[in-house]
């Protein structure tokens, strides 16, 4: 079968498709097509020519490619070009018809140009070369929407398990890189931070470099180029080189930045920072996609942002922000939950009602800071004694409340209260001097499922209200023999109250 | 034992022993062939009966600081004849040779990579007129023609390919190959030769196309499943006349495909695939010779041992003629495993006879491979079923 035989062109043809439709992505089957279109006829040298520059080439010497000679050759026309090392090559070339102008380039050695029937067959394999990179530029196009949808909903699920936010954070700002996929290009998170106006902080970076990333970097926003223009003009922003950049940025990128894009982050809806991409050695500018896929990364950011600071603020509205003990409702409903899910065979739920003795004096002899810093001195006391499993609260003023879980008896409870009387048997150190307090004790043992939280709380109050008129710093085991309807909502409390607030003011010699 | 004398200042000398012990075997034969003087390089073609470590270790004893490469084989070939499980040596030397050799290691997976990692060896030899790069990579790896394209993605068109594919017996189990003392399995040796003199290279086949091709209708992964939209092996023996026991008796189907590869057209010729040696029966599919293109033409190939032989001829005379009118020192020929079946114990005698007459009394060395390297022109340079001759001048 000759050459110049239409059934052997076709067969070089379809053995091209065939191998180019094969390849997974563009890269792939460029080297794969002009391999294949040398090896088709016989040809040493094979050339991809893009946009006037060799984007793939076989038969030179690495390293020793000769743009200029292969870009010259002119399509259609019998050329002939000079190969280092193997000699005069015949030369043809034929338009992919693509609209980047891409050219395949084919040389053989010999003084034989090529016939009329190859110069066919370069322009056939071209125009099918050019087919079917634009079907995998689709094909590519269509992955890398899958990959960055992928990438999104995970990071929409993480947000949702409620993953810490740092975790969320290094996977949006890894996925972006990723979704780019630009080996030497470098993604950062940027905050405002909290505590100096006016300063950005890397929170996350991707392609640092270990040792760079593991460095803590500040920049001042005026100087942080592409990220400080998004914070201060609230827009996707790009920056060639060093534009609008310091010290730290310059130091941070190693003075290799070609080009950078940043989108503007936030929390509640206010600016809170920037999401940066850095082009290092690739000089091209970004696309819309990518542009758009910065976005929707940043809106991620500024979701996992919100969404923490929600949780932080719901926390702390359970949490008594005086000691940051739990409060009272967060006691009550974790108390509540404890009982309902109860386990007999686990052992009982303890609640221990604390109320402090001579702490009004405290507060008239010291100040109210100083009352203020023994709640805390007392806090970190109850919280040294409690298991990490266990819950202690402050209820307000001087009263705080323990829930020990898996007690095996009264004698348990009694012992983790003698524990916390003997914590807070020492002194506290206060501004002015030195604060002694006793505390008065309540215990009630939870009986499953036959007691709600409001019922215990009762109980513990009522033995912490027979502590107190049995001679404080010390406790009491709610039983049967305390009367019921004595508590703190009887009138006799108040009357309590009153009586120790007087004593106390008598016994204002305690303190030094 | 033969040996022959170096006689130019580019100087080729072979040696061969057949002691079983590999340690003395190495010994034996790089001190034969290195009798006459200091010695470049060792290529080294052994058994595979041979334990590697100890016949590198022996051949560092006999030659200490020679450049060695070399490979296990299916038989090895020398001016005496062909013999299984002896060691071959070729030794050069002389002012008019430069060399430098390279190995990559765990070649599967990164062909490509391991084939730019040794050809890279092609920048240390001293600039002379006229350079070789000589590969040995395993039998049993796949797509080996990628490490070519590795080798010829830094190399270019300038420097020719040679070499062959390890065999193992036949064993198919595993083959080794030697880079100096190191002994690499899945590995791919290699030696950059650049000399003074003309290197030539012969490639050539005896297979003839039986009747007309047939179209690939389903392919994939090496094999072919459907030819003319039908079973494959039904089509191919079919095409073929084969009788009708090879179609129901495995052994005889086995000998039968052996001397039948496909072939697929190429600007210069039917390039040969080997489908022999992936042959699946009750699938009707073969394979094993690399992938065919589907939609692409084949043709069922035959040959016998008078068209083998006068291949192997043919490359010899290729070679020598590439020399320019150069006196040659030696050649290194390298035939197929498949060919040596289809030829069979006389025949390979008869190979090795007309290999003698060809070499005209110059020491020449090689062995049975289980594939053929040879790039001198094109991109191309993994064969089947054909005979490589390189000629140095």
């Amino acid at each position: 079968m000759a050459q110049s035989d239409p059934s052997f062109q076709a067969q070089q043809l379809v053995e091209l498709l065939a191998v180019v439709s094969s390849c997974e992505d563009e890269a792939t089957a460029t080297v794969a097509a002009v391999e294949c279109a040398a090896q088709t006829l016989e040809a040493e040298v094979s050339a991809l020519v893009v946009g006037g520059r060799v984007a793939t080439s076989v038969g030179f010497r690495a390293g020793s490619v000769d743009h200029d000679v292969l870009v010259g050759v002119a399509p259609g026309r019998r050329a002939r070009l000079e190969v280092p090392g193997v000699g005069s090559c015949a030369a043809g070339a034929a338009s992919l018809g693509d609209a980047e102008g891409g050219l395949l380039v084919i040389a053989r050695v010999g003084d034989d140009d090529f016939s009329v029937a190859e110069h066919n067959l370069i322009r056939g394999m071209a125009r099918v070369l050019g087919l079917t990179l634009r079907m995998l530029r689709t094909l590519d196009a269509e992955r890398r929407r899958q990959r960055l949808m992928r990438h999104l909903y995970g990071v929409q699920r993480a947000i949702s398990r409620r993953v810490p936010l740092q975790q969320i954070l290094d996977t949006v700002v890894g996925g972006i890189r990723e979704v780019l996929g630009a080996r030497d290009d470098m993604t950062a998170l940027w905050l405002l931070d909290s505590e100096a106006p006016g300063q950005v902080v890397l929170a996350s970076t991707a392609g640092l470099g270990k040792e760079r990333a593991g460095r803590s970097w500040r920049m001042p926003v005026a100087e942080a180029g592409a990220v400080g223009a998004a914070i201060r003009t609230d827009q996707l922003t790009h920056r060639t080189g060093y534009e609008d950049a310091g010290a730290a940025l310059r130091d941070l990128t190693s003075r290799r930045l070609v080009h950078s894009l940043a989108a503007p982050v936030y929390e509640n809806g206010v600016v809170a920072g920037g999401l940066l991409i850095c082009r290092h050695h690739d000089d091209r500018d970004f696309m819309a996609i990518e542009q758009e896929k910065l976005l929707a990364f940043a809106e991620h950011v500024s979701l996992a942002i919100t969404d923490a600071r929600t949780v932080r603020d719901m926390h702390q509205a359970m949490q008594d922000s005086l000691t940051g003990l739990a409060s009272r409702a967060l006691f009550l409903q974790r108390l509540q939950e404890e009982l309902d899910q109860a386990d007999q065979a686990a052992g009982r739920t303890a609640v221990l009602f604390i109320d402090l003795d001579r702490f009004k004096q405290v507060n008239d002899t010291f100040g109210h800071a100083a009352g203020d810093l023994l709640l805390v001195g007392v806090a970190e006391r109850l919280r040294r004694v409690v298991r990490d499993h266990d819950v202690a609260a402050r209820f307000g003023g001087d009263e705080f409340a323990v829930m020990i879980r898996d007690v095996s008896d009264a004698e348990h409870a009694v012992d983790v209260a003698d524990r916390i009387l003997a914590a807070l048997g020492a002194a506290f150190p206060v501004p002015g001097g030195q604060a002694d307090v006793d505390a008065s004790i309540g215990i009630a043992l939870g009986e499953p499922a036959e007691l709600d939280a409001d019922e215990l709380m009762r109980r513990a109050d009522v033995a912490m209200y027979q502590a107190k008129r049995t001679g404080r710093g010390h406790a009491v085991v709610f039983g049967p023999e305390l009367p019921a309807g004595v508590g703190r909502d009887s009138m006799e409390v108040d009357v309590r109250r009153a009586i120790e607030q007087l004593t106390d003011t008598w016994s204002s010699s305690t303190f030094a | 034992m033969t040996v022959d004398e170096p006689t130019t200042s580019r100087w080729m000398a072979v040696a061969r022993s057949a002691d079983p012990d590999s340690y003395a075997a190495g010994v034996e034969a790089a001190s034969e062939a290195l009798r006459q003087g200091d010695g470049k390089l060792l290529l080294v073609f052994a058994g595979i009966n041979h334990d590697p470590k100890q016949l590198a270790r022996g051949l560092a004893e006999a030659a200490p600081g020679v450049p060695v490469v070399g490979c296990s084989t299916h038989g090895e070939i020398g001016p005496d004849g062909p013999l299984d499980g002896s060691v071959m040596v070729a030794a050069l030397g002389g002012a008019g040779f430069s060399i430098a050799t390279a190995a990559a290691a765990e070649v599967n997976g990164r062909q490509r990579e391991a084939g730019a990692e040794v050809a890279r060896c092609a920048t240390e030899v001293e600039d002379r007129p006229h350079r070789v790069l000589m590969l040995f990579t395993d039998g049993l790896a796949r797509d080996q023609e990628v490490v070519l394209r590795g080798a010829y993605g830094v190399l270019g068109a300038s420097v020719p390919l040679f070499g062959g594919a390890a065999g193992d017996g036949w064993r198919m189990s595993g083959t080794f190959q030697l880079h100096g003392e190191d002994v690499l399995t899945n590995g791919v040796v290699a030696v950059c030769i650049a000399s003074d003199a003309p290197i030539g290279i012969g490639i050539s086949h005896g297979w003839r196309a039986a009747g007309e091709p047939m179209v690939v209708t389903s392919s994939g992964d090496g094999r072919v499943y459907e030819l003319d939209d039908e079973p494959a092996l039904d089509a191919y023996l079919r095409r073929l006349g084969a009788p009708e026991e090879v179609y129901h008796d495995s052994a005889a189907l086995s000998r039968y495909v052996l001397s039948r590869p496909l072939g697929v057209q190429r600007r210069s010729g039917l390039e040969v695939r080997n489908m022999s040696t992936e042959v699946d029966v009750a699938g009707r599919s073969i394979g094993g010779g690399g992938d065919l293109a589907l939609g692409g033409l084949t043709w069922a190939m035959e040959g016998d041992e008078e068209s083998v032989l006068a291949a192997t001829e043919e490359a010899c005379r290729e070679a020598v003629a590439s020399l320019d009118g150069r006196p040659m020192v030696g050649m290194v020929t390298l035939s197929c495993a498949a060919c040596r079946a289809v030829l069979g114990d006389d025949g390979i005698v008869r190979e090795g006879a007309r290999l003698a007459e060809q070499a005209d009394g110059v020491p020449f060395a090689g062995f049975y491979t289980y594939g053929e390297i040879a790039r001198t022109k094109g991109i191309n340079g993994f064969h089947n079923q054909t005979l490589v001759v390189l000629a140095l001048a």
